[in-house]
């Protein structure tokens, strides 16, 4: 019975996964988030099948066991674009940094004064990094990596929706400073908001994407710190 | 076949990398995730030469292809927290939105004064 909850678990999420990204690719719109969509579709099938989530958990672990290496793998596009991370290596550091910062600072700030629960403040932090970086984060500092995944795919949405039409306004025109800040802010979803843009802007979007995620968990100590 | 042996044999050196990163990070207490660390170990290793491109490449691009699947499950964790979003949706909107304007303003800003003599675009 085990091994069959078990088993089925595993089937309905990559059966969600594969009709999902297959109706993603079809239509590319941003709000067919393939997360948000096949977790609603799994959730919406264990909510019928009466499955507590405690019965998901030994299907997740075993899903999730790729996760790390999957993320370790991130080095290889950071080594294959390293010409430009040495050809724009000071607004790069400067410019990433200062967005991470803001960012965890002003969510974190306006988290904890809007009265949310310690945990929850502690997963809106790092929400604007890739999710393997924000749960791990969010897990050194007891926040949820549940809600940190959420609060990532909310930011990354947001950005992919507004990002380009917002950086628009603002008079921010340089295909460099337009992919760092669409990859900083709203990580892979703005990488592809980016690489639709061009070439150089999707490279540049990918390189932020990362280094904001290493220097958001290099900053969280002093951050969360403030928060406490 | 011999296709699916060099990605399980490259998957293995990626795990390889992140299960050495993840027991430091246990021994030293460091506040860093292990994930964090092993990017930055992978990525010396590329650029010492020690791990070439062609012993990693496969697996990486393959598994940051399907990078978002691994998202699902923990985002099912979800389930439990619904009453997090009725009782707090307004608080988080406003700082998910105020903390995505102000970083998209600080980056743009201070590359694009960096390197102010390049062509602009029209997006």
């Amino acid at each position: 019975m085990y091994s069959l909850t078990v088993t089925f678990t595993i089937v309905i999420t990559l059966c969600a996964y594969v009709a999902c990204r297959a109706l993603y690719l079809r239509y590319g719109h941003p709000l067919l988030n393939i997360v948000v969509l096949s977790a609603g579709v799994v959730i919406a099938i264990l909510a019928l099948c009466r499955m507590p989530y405690t019965t998901y958990v030994p299907g997740r672990d075993i899903m999730t066991f790729l996760l790390g290496p999957a993320t370790v793998g991130l080095a290889v596009p950071l080594y294959r674009n390293r010409h430009l991370l040495r050809k724009y290596a000071l607004a790069i550091v400067l410019s990433v940094a200062a967005g991470a910062l803001s960012a965890m600072v002003t969510a974190g700030l306006i988290a904890r004064f809007g009265g949310l629960p310690q945990e929850v403040v502690m997963s809106i932090v790092p929400k604007g990094v890739s999710i393997p970086f924000a749960i791990e984060i969010a897990r050194l500092y007891d926040g949820i990596p549940a809600l940190a995944a959420a609060f990532v795919v909310a930011t990354g949405t947001l950005g992919s929706l507004m990002g380009a039409t917002f950086l628009t306004r603002l008079g921010i025109t340089n295909p460099v400073a337009r992919g760092l800040a669409l990859g900083t802010v709203s990580h892979a979803q703005g990488t592809a908001t980016a690489l639709m843009e061009g070439q150089e802007q999707g490279s540049m979007a990918g390189l932020a994407m990362i280094l904001a995620g290493i220097l958001t968990a290099l900053f969280a100590p002093m951050v969360m710190l403030i928060l406490n | 076949m011999k296709k699916v042996v060099r990605l399980a044999a490259q998957t293995a050196l990626l795990w390889g990398i992140y299960w050495v990163c993840n027991r430091f990070v246990q021994a030293t207490g460091l506040p860093i995730p292990g994930n964090v660390i092993g990017v930055a170990v992978l990525f010396t290793l590329l650029a010492l030469g020690v791990v070439k491109l062609e012993h990693v490449q496969e697996a990486a691009d393959f598994l940051l292809k399907h990078l978002v699947f691994f998202f699902i499950p923990i985002a099912v964790g979800l389930m439990d927290w619904g009453p997090v979003f009725y009782d707090y949706g307004l608080v988080l909107l406003v700082a998910i939105v105020a903390s995505s304007l102000i970083p998209f303003w600080a980056v743009g800003f201070i590359t694009q004064r960096l390197h102010r003599k390049e062509k602009p675009c029209t997006p």
